[in-house]
């Protein structure tokens, strides 16, 4: 990759740095190092820009890739990265329209996207970003042919489907955002009523990202506790009764929060980047942490093994991607919901031409 | 301030209660010594990157948001709660009312009015000065012990308007002057060198922006001063100096690169002042170049009350001392022109507040 530094256009003594350092006598050229960890980020938008920052500080990469349409946008928030190098760990920073740039990536992340113009249908926009995904995907596949694919763009259950199909990857290899952020929203309300840290409320949203998205009761601990277990159970003193209308509207709270921010000031960035940034440490650390991600969910929870769709089930994630899916108690009105997203979808995905 | 978003919903009271109950004859929660406060001051991209920044490093235990346009200020202060799950339990607090920066360790001033096509630099200051009489005495009362940074441009005069403004004494109001500056110095040097940013030593001082000063005699690598000599290729004096210069301007310029290219910046500013906040915080006496009540210093006249940027020792009671560089005849003369010039500018700026 060619310098980003022009100092030695500018003067600069182009072998200075040999006469301030010298190797040992009888040094062997440096080993190809086989830990150099890349991500690629597709899309330097408020939301790709958001995670690969929180990347960076995280300190969860060797090599950052940053890939976007726009020639003068991506090369700005690259400046804008690298001007920070003396306050972050040595990441090579790297950014072109051109996706030879990813080469090589341990992850790519994929954030771009089109955005819903007014009065188009939900079909329309598909097709849209089917068209835009038929750009980016095969490329990637192509230069990170072992590397681990995380759609993030919208509708992200239906976009990871189609990223899985335009990659050959097998399907382990291919995982959404999904319900990871949701679940976050989720736990938020719960431990700021609780007054409890966010991260000692376990509690699942998952499902279809989004509108119909469930929420899993049942699956609800603080501090290992069970909160809501038995509902109906009138032995089990430390369970909290609630009523399915309180229990709708948390679960619409944590639907709408996400319109909310969006409507207050323009669009998601920082809790997307987190999340995203959470997943990646647990891919590519091989954490075997369990998160709410956009799966190949066919044989799950009753969804027929032909229905070939993504979606958001708590599943054991690692440096091989999905290892495994949780295999929780649902209710019989959450196993439902899951079917008949699935059936959604699955209709859906019929309507693309892939 | 701390509604509950939760109890709007139904969830009820005391759940928390049932689910957790303290040990018999346990005293009340004593108040925390060691509870960090930290309240940002516009919540644009400058302001929001620093909050992110501040908040994925652990810096902070309250992080209280403030800006005008109150729904902007609501959307970002929820995205970052949002994040809840992937974070440590961080208060997040945010208001159009400054009330909400009470008791704050450090606050971080980042609103500024935009320059208008056509507006002269003094004009442009007389609206900074309006909206900073609004800001900063109100934090100044609200937070009497705390650090001010400031980091609105032009951010050497900001500095000295804030200071004037909240009464607090000169060791407690920085402004991020040209820390970032000698972080993009130490980049392009870094590339060259094939060594880590983090052991090139170099600064970049005085006045942010186009007048800044490169301190060519102060840069070692890894603890290994380099001479003007290395630098510059052997060249003789007159040849180095001009490409020596030209490398500080190809610094200056990355900025309006930046800015050129995408509308702003906002990620190195963040790391920038986040860098600066953990020296503060966690009192590490290190050295950083920040803007500073210059008087006194490296010949600049006792009379001559700007602020300036020089590599000082940071901790939790902000600046604890300017360092004793070494400087050239010729670095000296700059900086001491830099003051005359912001001093001059200064005297046409009307300070005068109703308190």
């Amino acid at each position: 990759m060619e310098k980003v530094s022009s100092l030695s256009e500018l003067g600069l003594a182009t072998d200075i740095h040999r006469s301030l350092f010298r190797p040992i006598h009888h040094a062997a050229p440096p080993s190809p190092t086989k830990r150099r960890t890349k991500i690629s980020v597709v899309g330097a938008g408020n939301v790709g820009m958001a995670i690969a920052q929180t990347i960076l500080t995280q300190d969860l990469a060797d090599e950052l890739a940053l890939v976007d349409a726009k020639p003068d946008l991506l090369r700005g928030e690259m400046l804008d990265l690298q001007h920070a190098a003396a306050f972050l760990p040595r990441t090579r920073i790297l950014a072109s329209t051109d996706y030879a740039v990813t080469a090589d990536s341990d992850l790519c992340i994929v954030t771009a996207g089109a955005r819903q113009v007014p009065g188009e249908t939900r079909l329309d926009l598909l097709h849209r970003n089917v068209a835009l995904f038929r750009l980016i995907v095969p490329p990637l596949a192509r230069h990170s042919p072992a590397a681990l694919l995380l759609v993030v763009s919208n509708p992200v259950d239906v976009l990871t489907y189609i990223a899985w199909k335009l990659s050959g990857f097998p399907p382990n290899r291919v995982i959404g955002s999904g319900t990871n952020l949701d679940s976050s929203r989720f736990r938020f309300l719960l431990a700021d009523h609780l007054e409890v840290n966010a991260q000692d409320v376990q509690a699942y949203m998952v499902g279809e990202h989004g509108d119909s998205s469930v929420a899993l009761w049942s699956s609800i601990s603080v501090g290992g506790v069970p909160v809501l277990g038995q509902l109906a159970s009138d032995d089990n003193k430390a369970a909290v009764v609630m009523e399915q209308e309180v229990l709708e509207r948390i679960r619409k709270a944590v639907v709408d929060s996400a319109y909310e921010v969006i409507r207050l000031k323009g669009y998601t960035s920082w809790a997307i980047g987190y999340s995203v940034a959470s997943l990646a440490r647990s891919l590519l650390r091989d954490q075997h942490r369990i998160h709410p991600v956009s799966l190949l969910a066919a044989g799950f929870y009753g969804i027929p093994r032909d229905r070939q769709v993504f979606l958001s089930l708590p599943a054991q994630i690692g440096r091989s991607g999905i290892l495994t899916v949780a295999n929780l108690h649902l209710t019989d009105e959450e196993a439902a919901c899951l079917q008949r997203s699935a059936e959604t979808l699955w209709e859906l995905q019929q309507k693309l031409e892939l | 301030m701390a509604r509950k978003s939760s109890s709007l919903l139904g969830l009820a009271n005391g759940v928390s209660h049932q689910l957790f109950h303290p040990v018999p004859d346990s005293a009340p929660p004593y108040p925390a010594k060691r509870h960090t406060k930290i309240s940002v001051v516009g919540a644009g991209n400058v302001g929001m990157a620093i909050a992110q920044t501040i908040l994925t490093q652990h810096l902070v235990d309250e992080l209280a948001l403030v800006d005008r346009k109150a729904d902007m200020l609501r959307g970002e202060m929820l995205d970052l709660q949002h994040a809840a799950a992937f974070l440590p339990h961080t208060r997040i607090l945010s208001s159009t009312e400054l009330d909400v920066t009470a008791g704050s360790d450090i606050c971080i001033i980042t609103a500024g009015v935009r320059q208008m096509p056509g507006e002269t630099r003094l004009n442009l200051f007389q609206r900074n000065l309006a909206l900073f009489k609004q800001i900063v005495p109100p934090v100044a009362r609200h937070s009497p012990d705390a650090l001010l940074l400031v980091v609105s441009n032009p951010v050497d005069v900001l500095a000295y308007i804030a200071w004037k403004l909240s009464g607090f004494p000169s060791n407690r109001v920085i402004g991020s002057g040209t820390n970032l500056d000698s972080s993009r110095l130490r980049f392009q040097l870094a590339q060259r060198l094939q060594v880590n940013a983090q052991d090139v030593q170099a600064y970049m001082v005085g006045e942010h922006g186009d007048g800044s000063i490169a301190l060519w005699s102060s840069i070692s690598v890894g603890g290994v001063p380099i001479g003007l000599g290395h630098l510059a290729n052997g060249k003789k004096t007159a040849e180095a100096a001009e490409e020596l210069e030209e490398i500080r301007k190809s610094v200056v310029d990355g900025a309006y690169e930046v800015i050129y290219l995408k509308g702003y910046t906002s990620w190195a500013i963040g790391y920038s002042v986040a860098d600066l906040v953990r020296s503060l915080v966690r009192d590490l006496h290190r050295v950083h170049p920040v803007s500073l009540l210059a008087k006194g210093s490296y010949g600049i006249p006792e009379d001559r009350e700007v602020f300036l940027s020089l590599p000082a020792k940071l901790g939790s009671s902000g600046v604890l001392g300017v360092a004793n560089l070494e400087l050239t005849e010729e670095e000296e003369k700059r900086l001491r022109s830099s003051a005359d010039t912001l001093w001059e500018m200064q005297q046409q700026l009307d300070l005068k507040v109703k308190s």
